[in-house]
């Protein structure tokens, strides 16, 4: 059975999303989503890079004006 | 009107220029054209820290301060800038084209939003380190624009040893961050 995780990140600044995504899915194990909320614009840009580097599933959802849900499936 | 702004919206072009950040090496080519036409324009290299520490000085003369005396503004040319004021000074619309740009560029995304302060040990980390940050680009003359961007593209040995005890301070910054932020 896989398991969802929701990180907030809401109000963080870089690098600090980027390292509690790394941390977080370190805990993971394959087939488990980790959905990591930001608000910081280039948090946006270095979460999903690292996370398809890593060779994960990566789909970014645009939630509010300013406000995205990174959703990384563990590989 | 929705039907206009959803067209906008899913435009290839709206999409390559406003919404998506532009890609580093873009960034890269378009800050060094920038500088050069700075340094050929005005003939002094590009710098953003010093302008505050201006901009800084003429906040505490409009209270009733007086700077005359302080050794960083004790220059001929420091005190020439001080007199002429702040809107003559070709860095204060630099800078404020700094902030109006990136303003523009976060409404253009539509990404713009007021961000809730998490917590007291936020507010105590930009402030001590927005204080670290100008006290030590005073005395370096100058930050990582300034003395590192504008000093090696100056072909200046300043800007590289600048440049060295940068990366040691973010070695240093960083485990900080990761004590106390983790």
């Amino acid at each position: 059975m896989s398991k969802e995780v929701v990180l907030d990140c809401m109000g963080e600044a870089c690098p600090v999303p980027l390292i509690k995504a790394e941390k977080a899915l370190d805990k993971l194990t394959a087939g488990d989503v980790l959905i990591v909320q930001i608000d910081h614009s280039c948090a946006m840009k270095n979460v999903p890079e690292w996370a398809r580097k890593e060779g994960h599933n990566v789909e970014i959802e645009e939630v509010d004006e300013g406000e995205w849900e990174v959703i990384i499936e563990k590989a | 009107m929705g039907k206009i702004l959803d067209k906008i919206k899913n435009n290839e072009f709206y999409k390559l220029w406003f919404k998506d950040a532009l890609p580093y090496i873009v960034g890269a080519v378009l800050l060094s054209v920038f500088q050069i036409v700075t340094f050929a324009v005005t003939g002094n290299p590009w710098g953003v820290s010093g302008v505050l520490a201006n901009w800084g000085a003429w906040l505490f003369e409009a209270v009733g301060g007086s700077v005359d005396r302080w050794f960083y503004f004790s220059s001929p040319g420091a005190q020439a800038t001080l007199e002429a004021g702040i809107l003559n000074y070709g860095g204060s619309w630099r800078n404020l084209g700094i902030i109006a740009g990136a303003l523009f560029a976060t409404l253009m995304a539509s990404g713009f939003k007021f961000k809730k302060i998490k917590s007291f040990k936020q507010v105590l980390a930009a402030v001590l380190g927005g204080l670290l940050m100008g006290y030590g680009a005073r005395i370096a003359f100058g930050c990582n624009i300034g003395a590192l961007f504008s000093g090696i593209c100056s072909l200046s040995l300043s800007g590289w040893v600048f440049a060295i005890f940068m990366f040691f301070g973010a070695i240093v910054g960083s485990k900080l961050l990761v004590k106390f932020f983790m």
